[in-house]
């Protein structure tokens, strides 16, 4: 039986391509509308970068790559032995540069984010009621119009931010990919996923 | 979803419901696991459904007990574990009776559970606790005792991944972390994420040598030639290096045994049920992407019922083991012959041969011959 490996579809496809080929093994071809591809005793299954840790949580796939702001958000029971050291973003609050007072003596908030579960457990922390409004996309859009006081997501270079008029005030977390492991397939299927293992260390910074 | 019409036809969710061929391979799968339970010279336990909440007074499983509140006015919670409740009568009941002492049990415990992978609120153990006793040989034991149940059971490729808490509670006892850091280090060692558990530690008081062997033991998972690795990178305490010789001593012995190859080391291990003291094991099988069962050593449980002893205990997920058996596809059973059809116009003739027929023991369908 071949490792079965899951792969986001979207902004760590890339990277993750790019890891392979240093790694010395095959990926598949870009561009390809498959969702399952098998090639070298490697099934790979493309999907929605949220979805890639339920994939290997559940052992449908052996290992998978995943964001750790995709892991912190998903909560899921899996292993995490590898820093791929790619796709490195910051998940911030943000709010609008024009935005006074601060943020943590209010009393409430509201934020959108395409992470309710970071969000709520980071203003329940500091103490902050947070009235978490769950966006899919464009988050940036909704303190502007009056749907939230802040967001909290992820940043890269920071200028859809500025794009947006607004500014990181807190850092939530730091996010990189990682490879992530079943917890099962790590020990029962040991032997096989040493050897990918080995190859994508080899292969990271 | 929850209409009126909805609640009469359907279970709620975290409850399910077998019939038939289901029912059946289920059943079978728990009399093959007693059989080797009564092999070894256990005794069967039947404890009650509910008791009074404290006996469960576990942190862990505080939150997803379900309790109510008796007649009487006392807070009672159905069993959400059966090994709190197998101490306590050993304890208590069974006070008299010399040490060790060996029970086994299969039932129903219920716990809160988020819908998640293979998590229901109603599962079925089949466990085994052995009380009191040589601590080496009663670990021996149970673990040879899971490894028959595997091989009765016809699961492919399990593999047994040894851990021991006391290696991870030396290396921090010294470091005095506030409860909040302590659980997000056992997470991320848990999680075998060796930076995250240095970033954990970076900011702490810990010496640099103990976060260096912390970091070090979340990679400690894979086959038991890592011993020899992890004696060298556990030196600094000796605690653990003490709790890692045990672990070896039982790994050894089971080694002789003729299951080495079914072991793998696991000192990341480290979360479960807080009452574990020392051997930590959990089951895993091609197919499952979850434990299929698992076990520990706890020596201080009994002592909160008044009897202090050692303990080490065992179950398996009646839930996973069918689950699992189905993916790994196992030679299909034989189905059970088919019923003969007794029927005849006259009813008292027909169930006078009928009757005849079962005490040779043959399958019968009784009717009126209107039926298939």
């Amino acid at each position: 039986m071949s490792l079965t490996l899951a792969l986001s579809k979207g902004k760590l496809l890339p990277g993750s391509e790019a890891l392979f080929r240093r790694a010395g093994l095959a990926f598949p071809e870009s561009g390809g509308r498959r969702l399952v591809v098998e090639i070298a005793d490697l099934r790979f299954l493309f999907v929605k970068d949220m979805d890639v840790p339920t994939y290997v949580e559940y052992g449908v796939a052996d290992c998978g790559i995943a964001g750790r702001d995709v892991l912190l958000e998903s909560g899921s029971d899996v292993y995490e032995p590898l820093d791929l050291c790619f796709g490195r973003c910051r998940l911030v609050v943000a709010r609008p540069r024009t935005a006074t007072g601060d943020l943590r003596s209010a009393s409430a908030i509201r934020v959108a984010t395409k992470y309710p579960r970071v969000a709520a457990a980071y203003f329940l922390a500091r103490g902050i009621s947070a009235e978490v409004v769950r966006l899919s996309g464009s988050v940036e859009l909704a303190p502007g119009l009056g749907l939230a006081d802040c967001i909290v997501d992820v940043v890269e270079t920071g200028r859809t931010l500025e794009a947006n008029d607004l500014e990181a005030v807190e850092e939530v977390a730091s996010s990189s990919a990682r490879l992530i492991v079943n917890r099962a397939s790590y020990h029962a299927r040991r032997q096989e996923l040493r050897g990918l293992v080995d190859r994508l260390r080899g292969a990271s910074p | 979803m929850n209409g009126p019409v909805e609640r009469l036809l359907h279970v709620p969710p975290g409850v399910q419901c077998f019939v038939g061929e289901e029912a059946r391979r289920r059943r079978r799968i728990e009399e093959r696991v007693v059989q080797v339970f009564e092999g070894w010279d256990y005794e069967e336990i039947i404890p009650p459904l509910y008791d009074y909440a404290d006996v469960f007074g576990g942190a862990a499983l505080e939150a997803r007990t379900y309790s109510f509140v008796g007649r009487d006015g006392s807070l009672l919670a159905l069993r959400p574990d059966f090994t709190s409740l197998v101490a306590k009568i050993a304890a208590g009941r069974l006070a008299v009776r010399p040490a060790p002492i060996r029970l086994y049990y299969s039932g129903e415990v219920l716990r809160y559970e988020p819908p998640k992978a293979g998590r229901q609120s109603e599962l079925f153990q089949m466990g085994l606790e052995h009380l009191g006793g040589d601590r080496a040989a009663a670990d021996v034991e149970v673990l040879a005792i899971a490894a028959e149940c595997l091989d009765g059971l016809g699961v492919r490729d399990w593999v047994l991944a040894l851990g021991h808490v006391g290696v991870f509670n030396a290396l921090v006892s010294g470091c005095r972390l506030d409860t909040p850091r302590l659980d997000a280090l056992r997470e991320r060692v848990e999680a075998k994420d060796a930076a995250g558990a240095r970033e954990v530690l970076v900011s702490s008081s810990t010496p640099p040598e103990i976060a260096e062997a912390v970091a070090r033991l979340s990679t400690l998972a894979g086959d038991l030639r890592l011993l020899g690795k992890a004696r060298a990178a556990l030196a600094v305490s000796e605690a653990a290096v003490a709790s890692l010789e045990e672990l070896s001593q039982v790994a050894e012995a089971l080694g002789s045994a003729g299951l080495s190859e079914r072991l793998v080391l696991d000192l990341a291990e480290v979360r479960g049920l807080d009452y574990y003291t020392g051997l930590v094991f959990r089951v895993y099988a091609p197919g499952l992407g979850f434990e299929v069962g698992g076990g520990g050593r706890y020596d201080t449980l009994l002592g909160r019922f008044g009897r202090p002893m050692p303990a080490v205990g065992f179950m398996l997920g009646l839930d996973r083991v069918a689950l699992l058996l189905e993916r790994q596809g196992p030679p299909p059973e034989a189905p059970p012959p088919a019923a003969e059809a007794t029927s005849g116009p006259d009813l008292g003739v027909a169930l006078r041969r009928t009757r005849e027929r079962r005490a040779l023991g043959v399958r019968v369908r009784f009717g009126n011959g209107g039926e298939r």
